[in-house]
């Protein structure tokens, strides 16, 4: 090949990167611009129409409290599926990822089950819960049957995440603690999750998130429309954010609207929580383990490494 | 493994199996006839071993005596079974998908497949050494700890720190610093605290599957000399591909080909003048 053949190859390979980086930026642009459109919409909408034409005061059906006590049920519920989903999706996927070796067929299937459980629409939790818990075992509608509805909505994600995170774990590290005399459990315990845990938080918390904003399998198995006090515990009947944004939108009087311009805001705000918490524990467990820069600059070192 | 520490780094080894009832457990069941066993009886032996990884066969009826106090290299081409040998030894092949192993594999006498023989137990006695240095990500401290926390150690764990490290010839490098990331330690002491994190479990016998491969030459000679020192200690087995540092390591030469146990003799005749054809294909650079 020529040099001038050679050069215009070249060139054509940076034009192509270009053009390449030039949509990825678009396309960032448009996410970025949808969301933020997205978010001043409400925002505008929740204070165009206001709070002021809703009854207010504890026990009705409007104003803040109502969007306070809808906020304390998404709170609930998030605390209760999360320790249902946690331990129950970690526990899977560390047995089926850890313990079962060699590999056997019926664990590889049940993960490939759960992996695909992970798309099914929220819905079908939804009637299975209406079906298997309020008829089959007569539990009432309160939030801790949503919390049971919503945390085998959030396994399917949490096993499949947790399973990919163990899978990023080098083998290196497992096989050195072996041949130092560490047992399962112990190298499990000591190597692969420390090493596995943001990736397990920052996918948890996504799975966390998702189940807090569902509304339909809560829908579907009966949330209450209209509560208008705080939950005062797991046994309080069952409604959220989501739900009450539903209930409050389906009505024609523009201060519900308002209502359910606040109630997605707040709904928003608790995603954003339950984010910055991964976040937060992600950056925690990084410095608990101190990065290979630290000792670059200390002298004794440097002169032993001579 | 010791119930307690010892000040002096002569103790590091310890020889017999059932020398130390404290820690009955952890331990291998005892030979009944052990004490009775002849002075130079090898560390390890091996007969007629067979590893097979699925439909690939590793290794195949191989049979070699690891006597105490002696380097031992095992010579050979990539895929020659080197690696499959050393992990045999310590039964870390059985952790990969598929794999069978058939024979025998001794370790003082006693059958290290045999039932009842808890693989934990196995690879803290015999201890290994793996080709790439795989710190974990701590400090240089808690990898050296690791060993010896969940062998349930409860000396002065600070101590037995300093002697592994020491005696794997770091101490110098990093006294002083032991909370520093084992990461950020040269490729030349990451392999040495890796050996260091193996002595500090006071195996017996040390596997070491090419510990220099990927170091530099002052890297290679400094663990080349640290593994010379440890000869006093412990039976050492290393897998090299490095012709050169078998003959100035090693007493004894095993050289496999395709699983295959060719020749097992004396480091002086294996590059002087060894029984075998192939062999002398092999150290002389002429294998095909």
């Amino acid at each position: 090949m020529t040099p001038a053949a050679q050069r215009s190859r070249l060139a054509a390979g940076r034009r192509r990167f270009d053009l390449l980086g030039l949509a990825s930026r678009l396309a960032a642009g448009v996410v970025v611009g949808s969301a933020a459109a997205l978010l001043g919409f409400l925002a505008w909408r929740f204070v165009q129409l206001g709070l002021g034409g809703a009854p207010q005061g504890p026990g009705s059906a409007g104003g803040w409290e109502a969007i306070g006590a809808a906020a304390a049920g998404t709170a609930w519920l998030v605390v209760l599926t999360g320790a249902l989903a946690l331990p129950a999706g970690i526990g899977t996927a560390l047995y089926l990822e850890e313990y079962v070796r060699p590999k056997t067929r019926a664990a590889s299937a049940l993960q490939a089950a759960l992996a695909n459980l992970c798309g099914a629409p929220s819905v079908i939790y939804g009637v299975a819960g209406l079906a298997f818990l309020v008829h089959g075992l007569s539990l009432d509608r309160t939030l801790a049957t949503g919390a049971l509805v919503l945390a085998a909505l959030a396994l399917p994600p949490v096993v499949a995440s947790t399973t990919e995170a163990l899978r990023m774990v080098p083998d290196d590290l497992r096989t050195a603690a072996f041949g130092l005399g560490a047992t399962r459990w112990q190298v499990v315990r000591h190597q692969v999750l420390p090493a596995a845990a943001p990736g397990i938080a920052t996918a948890t918390c996504a799975a966390l998130a998702r189940a807090a904003g569902a509304a339909a399998p809560l829908l579907v198995v009966g949330a209450a429309s209209m509560a208008t006090f705080a939950p005062s515990g797991p046994a309080s009947p069952l409604h959220s954010l989501p739900t009450q944004a539903f209930a409050w939108a389906a009505r024609p009087q523009t201060t519900f609207a308002a209502q359910a311009a606040g109630a997605a805001l707040a709904l928003l705000a608790i995603l954003l929580g339950i984010h910055l918490a991964a976040l937060l524990f992600r950056r925690r467990w990084r410095r608990s383990i101190p990065p290979a820069q630290a000792l670059r600059a200390t002298p004794a070192l440097r002169e032993a490494r001579r | 493994m010791n119930a307690t520490s010892s000040p002096d780094a002569g103790a590091l080894p310890q020889k017999a199996p059932d020398g130390n009832p404290a820690s009955s457990e952890q331990d291998l069941p005892a030979s009944p006839d052990a004490s009775t066993l002849p002075q130079k009886a090898p560390v390890l032996s091996c007969h007629r071993l067979s590893v097979r990884f699925g439909a690939r066969q590793a290794l195949s009826e191989i049979s070699l005596d690891v006597p105490e106090h002696r380097i031992v290299s095992v010579i050979g081409q990539t895929g020659s079974g080197k690696t499959s040998l050393l992990r045999a030894f310590n039964r870390t092949n059985e952790m990969a998908p598929g794999a069978r192993t058939s024979g025998a594999a001794r370790y003082r006498g006693i059958d290290l497949y045999g039932r009842g023989v808890d693989p934990v137990a196995v690879r803290r006695r015999i201890g290994m050494v793996f080709q790439r240095a795989t710190p974990f990500p701590r400090s240089v401290f808690d990898n050296v700890a690791f060993g010896p926390r969940v062998g349930g150690f409860k000396g002065d764990l600070h101590e037995l720190c300093e002697e592994a490290l020491a005696a794997a010839g770091l101490w110098e490098d990093v006294a002083g610093e032991l909370d520093v990331p084992a990461l950020a330690l040269s490729a030349g002491q990451q392999q040495q605290l890796c050996i260091a994190r193996t002595l500090a479990v006071k195996p017996d016998v040390l596997l070491m599957d090419e510990p220099t491969a990927s170091l530099d030459p002052a890297a290679t000679s400094r663990i080349e000399s640290l593994v010379h020192s440890l000869k006093s200690d412990y039976a050492i087995v290393v897998a090299t591909h490095d012709l050169q540092q078998a003959a100035r390591l090693s007493d004894m030469t095993a050289f496999l080909e395709e699983g295959r146990l060719v020749e097992y003799s004396t480091t002086a005749t294996m590059f002087t003048n060894p029984l075998t054809r192939r062999a002398e294909e092999y150290v002389t650079g002429r294998a095909k």
